[in-house]
């Protein structure tokens, strides 16, 4: 008898909650439930801020959220999309700056019918939200191009670009792109004036090359530079202050990192602004949300051909000044009515 | 003479002959440094150039002060800090931050040896009270230290035109003046550690713990004293990093492990323990900054200098083993 009693009071303690836990399942299955793989690069305070603003987003619209870190990490961003799967997710999003594990993110999501929407790199499985970094690398490039023709008539002693090899096709895209436009304004500028050194995309760790790559060309004193981002470029300006060379450098960047603020280097000329902390803001509009209305939109994969294209903004530092940094351009984002862009808010070129 | 006199008595405790030795690590690095500095000016004349001079020390100029710390914990039998990326940072943050409040620029300094000294003495308090081994214990404290630096920041960098931002642009003698106090902490430590009663006794625990132990030299006290001196010359080192660095990152530092290893062990410092010379920090770590230079001089891209030190550093710890294996100082 007692034995009995032990039983069921053991069957009612396992029952009783398991049958909670299926009713909060249900009701749980019901909402929609979107991934974000955040980039996870320590280099910039933008990979957590695309994070923070997916998921204000999603919980404007009532949706569960589920954010993982790719650590930068082409295996990680791999094991982050199975672990979406596992979870349910009803869409992803993600920023995946090692893209080497796309192909494998791709098959693997399309096998569990889960759409994905890729940030800046393209993906032929995936929605395409982004840049065309080539596009910005032009606009970037004819603006530094406009500096050089007025102030030295197209006649540099250097022109250095700041790679990111580990940035992949978008590091050729965005420091190429700068070239072109460059050469497009200043075509004559010969060969063996164009230089490049590895600065990681970051302002710090780029620095001892930067110093290298300037005491190997001891005669050049105006400089113009390029780069993958703000950060790389103005590894070579720091580098150029302390060997004394700085009178003549002047950088134009790329994301727009180093451009607002109280902070600014004086020869950091101008960025190219994507406003990659709204991204979310286009993915959700025009792919997420249409999605979680039942209403899927047809795969648009290429950055010529996007599901939703976000526009660079070319800027000086001049007309950056009018920009706030991003900790408010995201506080005023959440405020501004649904699907309004950090572009359309802060651009001042439009 | 006995083994407490020995200890407590002043550069005494090396023959001539082995101090010769001793110094026979330095005229091989100084050796290969200036057949480095020959090659390269022989390919290429403009090397020998005050650019050149000005990119190698701004190099050295950190190294060498997180080489001092790390010499210290090796020569005490501690091995490697292999925490000293996070403690750096951690002490570059708060230099920042007093920058940014206007606090004059000699409490920046020693808002940031503070810092480092406290990141130092938490080790040692972890070392010494688990009795665990320092290597893992920094290790961990590394990844542990860098988590909580990325929830503290994920961009920092000292104000423009401010003091410490001038110290890292300027000019001293024709050299930059962050390569100064690196100099003079190399001399100042390399003079008083075989000199003075608080080094020898970092020497002696990492030369023979149990002697040292029997000769009534507290291990605990040692060994807090040497993670917290080693941990202030992290903190300084903070100092010079901000000052040049520009804007950095909880993982902008991690570089600079490698070189500072492979400066301790190229100086000779035993990872075991109880043998080196700091002066030789010197010509180890001026060889090891000339690498890269000369490297793009050549015409290869500085990330290639990865190769060329790792292959140095594999050398010089076969060297070490092989000095210890056969006693030679």
């Amino acid at each position: 008898m007692l034995r009995i009693s032990k039983r069921v009071i053991t069957t009612m303690a396992l029952t009783v909650p398991l049958a909670f836990g299926v009713a909060w399942s249900a009701n749980a299955a019901e909402k929609f439930k979107l991934g974000m793989a955040v980039g996870g690069n320590t280099c910039c305070d933008w990979m957590k801020a695309q994070g923070d603003v997916a998921r204000a987003l999603a919980e404007k619209n009532g949706w569960d959220y589920i954010e993982l870190s790719n650590n930068n990490d082409p295996a990680i961003a791999l094991k982050n999309a199975r672990i979406f799967a596992q979870e349910g997710v009803n869409a992803m999003i993600q920023f995946n700056g090692q893209p080497a594990s796309n192909p494998a993110i791709s098959q693997a999501m399309n096998a569990a019918k889960i759409p994905v929407v890729t940030y800046d790199i393209a993906d032929p499985g995936m929605y395409f939200v982004g840049i065309d970094n080539l596009a910005a690398g032009i606009a970037g490039g004819e603006q530094l191009g406009k500096v050089i023709k007025e102030k030295w008539a197209c006649n540099p002693d250097l022109v250095v670009s700041a790679e990111g090899a580990a940035a992949g096709i978008v590091n050729e895209w965005r420091t190429g792109g700068m070239r072109t436009g460059l050469k497009k304004i200043c075509p004559d500028i010969p060969a063996e004036k164009w230089v490049s050194f590895e600065s990681q995309g970051d302002a710090a760790v780029g620095l001892p090359a930067a110093r290298d790559l300037l005491a190997a060309h001891p005669d050049a004193k105006k400089m113009a530079v390029v780069g993958l981002n703000d950060g790389g470029v103005l590894s070579l300006i720091n580098a150029a202050e302390q060997l004394g060379r700085a009178d003549e450098v002047i950088g134009w960047g790329q994301d727009g990192a180093f451009i607002t603020g109280d902070n600014v280097n004086p020869h950091l000329a101008g960025s190219v602004f994507y406003f990659l902390e709204g991204y979310a803001v286009y993915a959700i509009r025009d792919v997420i949300a249409p999605i979680a209305a039942g209403n899927i939109p047809p795969l648009k994969a290429a950055a010529d051909n996007p599901a939703s294209r976000v526009e660079p903004c070319p800027v000086s530092a001049e007309q950056a000044k009018a920009v706030p940094a991003m900790a408010e351009r995201v506080a005023k984002l959440l405020e501004a009515p649904a699907g309004t862009t950090a572009y359309s808010l802060f651009c001042p070129n439009k | 003479m006995s083994l407490d006199q020995r200890l407590e008595s002043p550069a005494r405790i090396l023959s001539p002959g082995m101090r010769l030795q001793g110094w026979g690590t330095g005229l091989t690095l100084l050796a290969v440094w200036l057949l480095l500095i020959a090659a390269t000016g022989l390919y290429r004349p403009d090397f020998l150039s005050h650019q050149t001079v000005l990119a190698v020390s701004f190099t050295m100029s950190i190294v060498g002060v997180m080489a001092i710390g790390q010499g210290l914990v090796a020569i005490s039998g501690g091995f490697l800090d292999l925490s000293q990326p996070a403690a750096l940072i951690a002490s570059s943050l708060v230099a920042v931050r007093l920058s940014e409040a206007g606090i004059p620029f000699a409490f920046v300094i020693l808002g940031a040896v503070l810092t480092g000294m406290a990141w130092g003495f938490a080790n040692a308090v972890i070392i010494v009270g688990a009795k665990l081994n320092p290597v893992i214990v920094t290790l961990a404290t590394n990844f542990i230290g860098l988590a909580a630096l990325y929830f503290a920041f994920q961009l920092a960098e000292v104000p423009l035109g401010s003091a410490i931002h001038q110290f890292g642009r300027a000019k001293l003698f024709g050299l930059p003046a962050i390569w100064w106090p690196m100099l003079a902490l190399v001399l100042v430590v390399g003079f008083l550690i075989p000199r003075t009663r608080y080094g020898r006794r970092a020497i002696a625990v990492g030369g023979n713990r149990m002697a040292a132990r029997a000769r009534g030299i507290s291990l605990k006290v040692t060994r807090f004293a040497i993670f917290t001196a080693a941990g202030g010359f992290v903190g300084f080192a903070g100092v010079l990093f901000c000052a040049t660095s520009g804007p950095f990152n909880p993982s902008s530092a991690n570089a600079l492990q490698l070189n500072v290893i492979a400066g301790v062990i190229l100086a000779g410092i035993s990872l075991s323990g109880g043998r080196g010379n700091f002066w030789l920090l010197l010509l180890s770590v001026g060889f090891l900054s000339t690498i890269p230079t000369a490297l793009v001089f050549f015409g290869l891209s500085s990330d290639t200098q990865s190769i060329f030190q790792g292959l140095i550093l594999i050398s010089a710890v076969a060297f070490d083993g092989y000095r210890a294996r056969r006693g030679i100082p």
